[in-house]
């Protein structure tokens, strides 16, 4: 159960489309396993990277693959949110959660540390270090931030050049309001569900 | 871990009744009594034996809010079974079973077998649906029929194991095309579909579970 120690190097470049994280060809780990078992998820393209999770103080805690997929070739933009990790009982990756990512926001938390916030609007949110060989690191980290941009301003796609270079403040951590109309909260709060899940405790991961 | 099968399974049912807990007295056996509100669809999976042959589990566990209704109808496609799910506590979530029936019908293939589950049956004191209410749902609209308590375990293992070897007869009397994947159904890597199946192999395993092993 060795882990991909050589999660895809993303290449610098400043397209407007979102390029699959394969450029050598080869597919990324999550997209393999969901070409063996989930045949429906199979030709979605899938942007994915390696973390860790981490705590808010950034102490780690497991695996994590995450990555974002179309479910159709028309979509701009990914509109899926899929999580992977290691199966408690051989290690193979595996598929958690596919979520919409219109009730997902992602965060850069720090980004010394290549780290992303991931928070769903039912209120619980972790934290994701990016794991990438040191030279690629900034580079993928940079994707995923491009990303995160873009997907919360849609529309401002073509007045930004994607580089290298965002101002990577303006996308950080925002205060937790803008989330629920009082009718999703309602609908969110009717039942007995509680919302406050511990970090460590996702997926029992 | 090789399996002769894959089938595909979608736990639907109202918010609250108890599906995401089902699951995971399924995968894990543990019962945590504060579950996150299931966003999107959560993933479980199991190695099961039926007659002999591993056949591996991989269930959809979905949103039940209304909002995301529009999402879960398009991940009934290629189920091979559907553990329909409501609260004897909470009758509401019975009345609303035919609209979830109708959804899964209308998208999913014709062959997907249904259990209808009535959760919660550690609950008799607050029971809101009698027992042969969901009997008689079930067999007007010819769906298996199981009560099971998340929190006791009780005929959860039977719920999902049930399920499986109803798909397990179905492929054998030919109903199922395991080929294709719309059916939900896959065959395990290496396998040999000629030799690992067909109608006259068929040699019922006395030791199987019995539905309503009687713990509710
Ligand atoms: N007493 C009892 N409570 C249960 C049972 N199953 C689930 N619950 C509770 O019902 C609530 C909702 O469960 P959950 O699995 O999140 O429901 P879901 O929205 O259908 O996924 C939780 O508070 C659980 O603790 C059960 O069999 N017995
Ligand atoms: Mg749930």
């Amino acid at each position: 159960m060795k882990r991909g120690r050589t999660p895809k190097p993303a290449q610098g470049r400043a397209e407007r489309t979102l390029v699959p994280a394969c450029p050598t060809g080869r597919p990324g780990r999550l997209q393999r396993h969901l070409s063996g078992e989930f045949d429906q998820l199979r030709d979605f393209p899938i942007f994915e990277s390696n973390f860790v999770q981490v705590t808010r103080l950034g102490e780690v805690a497991n695996k994590v693959t995450m990555g974002v997929a179309a479910s159709s070739p028309a979509l701009e933009l990914p509109d899926l949110l899929l999580l992977a990790g290691p199966a408690k009982e051989n290690g193979h990756l595996q598929l958690f959660g596919l979520f919409p990512l219109q009730f997902v926001q992602l965060f850069v938390h720090d980004e010394s540390r290549w780290q992303l916030k991931v928070k769903f609007r039912t209120g619980r949110a972790f934290y994701l270090q990016l794991r990438a060989p040191r030279e690629t690191l900034d580079r993928e980290f940079g994707q995923w931030v491009r990303l995160l941009y873009r997907l919360r301003f849609p529309s401002a796609q073509g007045s930004v050049p994607f580089t290298q270079e965002y101002p990577a403040q303006d996308w950080e951590e925002q205060d937790d309001d803008e989330d629920l109309t009082p009718e999703e909260e309602e609908e969110l709060r009717t039942m007995e569900a509680r919302l406050n899940p511990q970090a460590s405790e996702l997926w029992g991961l | 871990m090789t399996y002769a099968y894959l089938f595909k399974y979608i736990i639907i049912g109202d918010t609250g009744v108890g599906k995401s807990c089902l699951l995971l007295q399924f995968t894990d056996k543990r019962f945590q009594p504060v579950h996150d509100l299931t966003i999107g669809v959560e993933f479980g999976a199991r190695m099961v034996n039926i007659d002999g042959k591993q056949i591996k589990l991989q269930i959809w566990d979905t949103a039940g809010q209304e909002s995301f209704r529009s999402i879960t109808r398009s991940y009934y496609r290629g189920a091979a079974g559907a553990l329909l799910v409501y609260d004897i506590t909470r009758r509401e979530t019975f009345n609303h079973l035919t609209s979830w029936l109708e959804d899964a019908r209308q998208h999913s293939s014709s062959n997907m077998v249904i259990m209808l589950i009535g959760n919660k049956s550690d609950l008799e004191s607050r029971r809101d649906v009698k027992r042969e209410e969901g009997e008689a749902f079930a067999r007007e609209h010819g769906l298996i029929f199981m009560e099971t308590s998340a929190k006791t375990a009780c005929n959860v293992e039977e719920a999902f194991i049930n399920t499986a070897k109803e798909i397990y007869r179905k492929i054998q009397q030919g109903l199922f095309d395991v080929h294709n994947e719309a059916n939900g159904i896959k065959i395990g890597p290496q396998q040999c579909i000629s030799s690992s199946v067909g109608p006259s192999t068929s040699q019922r395993n006395s030791g199987d579970v019995e539905s309503n092993s009687g713990c509710c």
